[in-house]
């Protein structure tokens, strides 16, 4: 995306802060998105020195999943439903089927073999699905906006920023307060003294694909609803997009993923406007990995897990 | 009986003629192609653009259907000879000089995307095979040679097409224009934007977008502030369905005008109510009281299970006018169906009459414009002044 000419900054009047707040509720409400679908790629990450590219389509299949579900029952919440049932259950099998035989590898053969997954299901997503993509029937709620002082809020993007909030709040309790999350946190940073104190690493990889295909599911399914649509390139974008937030977030870091997906939601939404006559909005992503790697390498909180 | 014996000698002549006749009848059934015209047939049946070329392919088999049941032509049956192009350049030249060198086609309607004509029109060209592209927008297809020919309007009259509808026919003035960021949608915009100041328009800004995109935030917000008499849009239904549902969404009430590619039923489907009142430029005129188009609608959503597009309905013209230039040219002979092409005047299209062929045999023919009303595709006028939109000639 991008712009003719940016508009003149001198003349702050009313109009102008509904833009700016327009664009930063455009930001926000994407930097959360990024946030559910890259948070686990970075557990995965962090777990098992994996790039999880096959991600992305576990996003699609929940946005798949939402849309064909909410269709057949004439509710979106029980397409949110499946979609949570579904995709925790295929993530789970990708580490089983895919990544356990190839633990003992090179980490570039599980990634290839991730991106070969990736591939094959956008295939198998147009076959099964067709090209056109899938559209919600009766999705009223699609549609509806609010309308607060002039800035325009539409109820997914409320819808978004309420649910990443819940998630992660919810994410956090659980690694700090419950014991099956506390031994999921030390199992990734101490594995070894993690294992001494009676937990199950196998169990652990589980839960963690579990809940990272869960994550992913609830944004594909947001996104859906946001798009009205659902085609089988549905996950691309968000693919290498949340490859490059993991990267800038410091690898394996859930914090940093946080922040580094706000930022990057937050500059793709200005930055259209202000540098996207020259530069595609898919691109700003990796404008900032670039800046970012030469003058900070340890990314943005520069949490180290390595 | 005396009669009843046979010589030796008789019986050879008989069984020699016997054969004879078996011989012949023989080779008669072996070569019905003798009797048949071969039209060559590229359509995308596998890989990104196999939505597009499965209705391009069921249309092209209703259009030969119908000739042959009307009595084909020049007494001859016609016969489709169809290769799966991918929408690729190499299987398109791959699958032209197979149609070339082991079907012997003269004749061929390219049903698939400009990426395939435009490799397919170069190898065509040099064997002396007429090709129509049925909807391939690149210029280069036609450009290839007089053995090309389009049915489709290229980008830039369609813009300018646009330009004239914008701001003399809804008499809007200021307008925000988004752009897709591939060929079609660039040179699209191109020529809206040469043609709009001779109408008075002004253009507030420029935003664009690439193919991915599915997701307008920023540009919303932006012509939401540039506060236009109306927006003009370039892209496909599944780029142009989000961004009219999220203009909508933003508040923004003005005429909202799309390019040709926003001519899905689709569109509709994405865009939901946020669709009404959407201008789609170069539409197809569902409604039109014309026997042929109604009965191709219905036989198309009996055989498909969906309604037809405007790629469907063009590949089935591209055949339909291939059977009329041979019938005109009296020959299957390429040079003579290319005379023939060439002088096309007033030939029924299932979108309408296009007058004819202009010299580089780009298509001459008034634009159609469409509105969205009640969840449906509802006429709203004709861009009929050719000169404001000229193809460019030889």
């Amino acid at each position: 995306m991008g712009a003719g000419g940016p508009p003149a900054f001198c003349s702050a009047s009313k109009d102008d802060a509904v833009y700016y707040i327009d664009l930063a509720v455009t930001g926000i409400s994407f930097g959360c998105m990024y946030a559910m679908m890259s948070v686990g790629l970075t557990l995965v990450y962090g777990l098992l020195r994996i790039l999880h590219v096959a991600h992305a389509a576990v996003f699609a299949l929940g946005a798949y999943a939402t849309v064909l579900a909410a269709n057949a029952t004439g509710s979106i919440a029980l397409g949110f439903v499946a979609a949570l049932i579904v995709t925790p259950l295929f993530g789970m099998a990708i580490y089983r089927l895919l990544y356990e035989p190839l633990l003992n590898y090179r980490p570039d053969v599980p990634m290839i073999a991730s991106v070969g997954l990736l591939v094959l299901m956008q295939d198998a997503f147009r076959i099964v699905f067709g090209e056109q993509g899938v559209t919600f029937r009766r999705n009223a709620f699609s549609f509806r906006t609010f309308d607060i002082a002039g800035v325009t809020i539409s109820a997914v993007q409320i819808a978004i920023v309420i649910t990443a909030a819940i998630v992660f709040l919810g994410l956090h309790l659980f690694t700090t307060r419950t014991r099956i999350g506390v031994g999921w946190r030390a199992t990734v940073s101490k594995p070894r003294i993690a294992a001494s104190f009676g937990i199950d690493p196998i169990k652990v990889r589980y839960l963690n694909f579990a809940i990272g295909s869960a994550l992913a599911a609830v944004a594909g399914g947001l996104v859906a609803l946001l798009n009205n649509l659902v085609d089988p390139t549905i996950g691309f974008v968000v693919s290498y997009k949340a490859l490059a937030i993991i990267v800038l977030g410091g690898l394996g870091s859930v914090r940093g993923t946080l922040v580094a997906s706000l930022v990057l939601g937050l500059v793709e939404a200005y930055g259209t406007i202000f540098i996207g006559a020259w530069l595609d909005r898919d691109a700003i992503a990796f404008l900032a990995l670039i800046i970012l790697l030469m003058i900070r390498p340890q990314g943005f909180t520069g949490a180290h897990t390595a | 009986m005396l009669t009843d014996r046979i010589t030796p000698s008789a019986l050879g002549t008989r069984a020699l003629l016997g054969f004879a006749t078996l011989i012949l009848l023989g080779v008669a059934a072996a070569t019905p192609a003798q009797a048949d015209i071969k039209i060559g047939f590229q359509v995308p049946l596998t890989g990104p653009a196999a939505t597009d070329g499965k209705s391009a392919q069921i249309a092209g088999e209703m259009a030969i259907e119908d000739i042959n049941a009307a009595g084909g032509v020049l007494g001859q049956k016609l016969q489709l000879v169809t290769y799966d192009d991918q929408a690729k350049s190499d299987q398109a030249i791959f699958t032209a000089n197979k149609l070339i060198g082991e079907d012997g086609v003269k004749l061929v309607v390219n049903g698939s995307y400009s990426a395939s004509g435009r490799a397919a029109a170069p190898v065509f060209q040099k064997a002396g095979v007429v090709m129509i592209a049925a909807y391939g927008v690149h210029p280069d297809i036609t450009r290839a040679g007089d053995y090309m020919f389009r049915l489709v309007h290229l980008g830039p009259p369609q813009g300018a097409a646009t330009a004239l509808y914008i701001g003399k026919m809804l008499g809007l003035k200021k307008i925000s224009t988004i752009t897709m960021d591939n060929d079609y949608g660039q040179a699209t915009m191109d020529g809206f934007l040469e043609a709009a100041p001779k109408y008075g328009i002004e253009v507030l800004n420029k935003y664009s977008y690439s193919l991915k995109d599915r997701q307008f935030g920023s540009i919303v917000a932006s012509v939401k502030r540039d506060n236009p008499d109306g927006v003009y849009a370039t892209g496909y239904f599944f780029t142009g369905g989000p961004l009219v549902a999220q203009l909508r969404a933003a508040g923004i009430t003005v005429p909202i005008v799309g390019s040709q590619a926003f001519d899905s039923e689709k569109f509709i489907e994405i865009a939901g109510p946020a669709a009404e009142g959407t201008y789609i430029i170069d539409s197809f005129d569902r409604d039109r009281k014309d026997e042929a188009l109604q009965k191709f609608f219905n036989g198309f959503r009996e055989r498909a299970g969906y309604a037809p597009e405007g790629v469907a309905a063009i590949t089935y013209s591209a055949v339909k006018l291939m059977a009329d230039g041979i019938k005109r040219a009296n020959s299957a002979e390429p040079d003579k169906v290319r005379d023939a092409l060439a002088a096309t005047k007033d030939f029924p299209l299932l979108e309408g009459s296009m007058n004819g062929f202009n010299s580089l045999h780009e298509m001459i023919m008034p634009i159609h414009v469409n509105e969205i009303k009640d969840g449906k595709f509802k006429p709203a006028g004709e861009v009929g002044d050719l000169n404001a939109f000229a193809p460019p000639e030889k």
